[in-house]
């Protein structure tokens, strides 16, 4: 139980890697709350704690902070992805992924800090994407290096009490994952050629991050902080040209 | 002619990329030294016989004799490039305790018997403002990992490392260290790479690999020896004199995005 005691307050918990972070801190012993848009997933254990809420309102934010005051590990999970080059992305493609991905996260963490107690720890979800560029993916790249340095600033200025640190997750078997293979000519075969650029021989799956998760949040992580931690199977190691796939 | 009045050094001098440099410098007005282990084959651009240095950059011996003879005939060295390199095409299952060590001793200790006997040559040329420049190789392989080249890999990341710690230590004196770390050049050790063992070629012939290659830079092409010069001459140059202790990725975008799927 290596969450024993801690009360954690993840953002987007409905689905995927935000759900699968739900679940392991809840066996790990953590107090849950989470959130989404909408209403409680029925299926969410009854030990966890639902609220409808829209990351990128900061009044229903700060006032969801004081709701929740004394979170001692806040994830910052909730995010979007548009699929688009620089000049196909509109206004409103902007408002959806910078809305989410950058001022939901800003405004989580404007909100949490100055009630989190000492030793607390903020768990921002990057991406690979913040540090390599996936095609037609302009916005969503920007908006994940954004975390990046945010995740950078937060544990440079509030060192002393909070920990602060970024999981850059790679393919990860969620619905995101198979928009990205749907754009594909030949779904099959992007998937079976992604599949061969993975060291590890599987795509992640969200208790992989959810795993990286738990120990970020947890004491044994208490020296890591300001720091990108990259959870993808090794693709990101290897070259972008692998002869043997050619 | 952005080198005239500088005296340079090159190792690798035969090699693909070293011969671009030797050829480029020239055309710059530089005084250039030729060095190679290799005395075979016609020496690169219009440097003279008398200008081509017999060097083992494994060798100490080798190294003091080659700055000795810099300091007897021109008295300075302004610029210093590190081009010698051999890639040796294996996991590190396969590779011999001496395939690994001749790879450190060419890759990284070639790097720094060159430096270390240049540096009071540099320093001779460092001076009224002017800085001195030492450009070493490393490769885009220092960051991320080509399968099949363990050793190589890891005597990038080396000089990489070296670079930034001779930076540190030597720029009060106006010394600048850099590296440039190229993506995929066509140059002999491309092509060994292409053809040679445990590359997966199945059959393909190389024209079909190198497209594939191609293909999967953001540029839709992979670089040339004189790309490399280009930035070598500017890295060497005055217009270069506040960059100091950096790894400048050649790669035409290559590394710049996530590995690129069959979409």
């Amino acid at each position: 139980m290596q969450l024993a005691g801690k009360r954690a307050f993840v953002t987007g918990g409905r689905q995927g890697i935000g759900r699968a972070i739900v679940d392991a801190f809840t066996a790990e012993g953590a107090a849950v709350t989470t959130c989404g848009r909408g209403a409680r997933p029925e299926e969410i254990s009854e030990h966890v704690i639902w609220y409808d809420l829209d990351v990128t309102d900061a009044e229903a934010v700060a006032q969801m902070a004081y709701t929740t005051d004394g979170t001692d590990i806040l994830v910052n999970n909730a995010g979007v992805q548009v699929e688009k080059t620089v000049p196909d992305s509109t206004d409103a493609d902007w408002d959806a992924v910078i809305g989410t991905n950058c001022k939901g996260v800003f405004n989580m963490c404007r909100a949490y800090i100055p009630t989190m107690p000492k030793g607390g720890v903020i768990l921002n979800i990057g991406s690979i994407s913040g540090r390599f560029a996936d095609p037609s993916m302009a916005l969503y790249n920007a908006s994940k290096a954004f975390v990046h340095g945010l995740t950078r600033s937060i544990a440079v200025d509030h060192g002393p009490n909070l920990r602060c640190n970024a999981i850059c997750p790679g393919w990860i078997n969620t619905g995101m994952l198979e928009a990205g293979f749907d754009l594909a000519r030949d779904p099959q075969t992007a998937r079976a050629d992604a599949l061969a650029r993975h060291p590890v021989g599987r795509f992640g799956e969200p208790r992989d991050v959810a795993a990286m998760a738990v120990w970020l949040a947890s004491d044994a992580a208490s020296f890591a902080t300001g720091q990108m931690f990259t959870v993808d199977g090794g693709m990101t190691a290897a070259s972008p040209i692998n002869p043997g796939l050619f | 002619m952005r080198l005239a009045g500088k005296t340079a050094l090159i190792t690798g001098a035969r090699g693909g990329i070293g011969r671009a440099i030797v050829a480029r410098f020239l055309r710059e007005g530089a005084d250039v030294y030729a060095a190679d282990l290799s005395e075979d084959g016609s020496l690169p651009g219009q440097v003279s016989e008398g200008r081509f240095i017999k060097l083992d950059v494994t060798c100490e011996a080798d190294a003091i004799a080659a700055m000795a003879r810099v300091g007897d005939e021109a008295g300075k060295l302004d610029i210093l490039v590190n081009a010698a390199g051999i890639e040796i095409e294996k996991t590190i299952e396969e590779t011999s305790l001496e395939e690994w060590n001749r790879s450190f001793a060419v890759n990284v200790t070639g790097t720094f018997l060159a430096c270390k006997y240049a540096l009071p040559l540099l320093r001779a040329a460092a001076k009224d403002g002017i800085t001195s420049s030492v450009i070493n190789f490393g490769s885009y392989d220092g960051f991320i990992a080509d399968p099949g080249l363990a050793a190589y890999c890891a005597t990038k990341g080396a000089v990489h490392a070296l670079t930034r710690a001779m930076a540190c230590d030597h720029g009060p004196e106006g010394i600048r260290v850099n590296a440039i770390c190229p993506g995929y050049i066509d140059t002999p050790m491309m092509q060994s790479f292409l053809t040679g063992d445990g590359v997966g070629g199945d059959g393909k012939s190389v024209e079909t690999m190198k497209q594939a290659m191609r293909d999967v830079h953001p540029m839709r092409t992979y670089g040339t020896p004189e790309d490399i010069a280009n930035l070598v001459t500017w890295l060497a140059s005055d217009e270069a004199r506040y960059a100091a202790g950096q790894l400048w990725v050649l790669d035409g975008g290559l590394s710049a995005q996530v590995q690129q799927m069959k979409l």
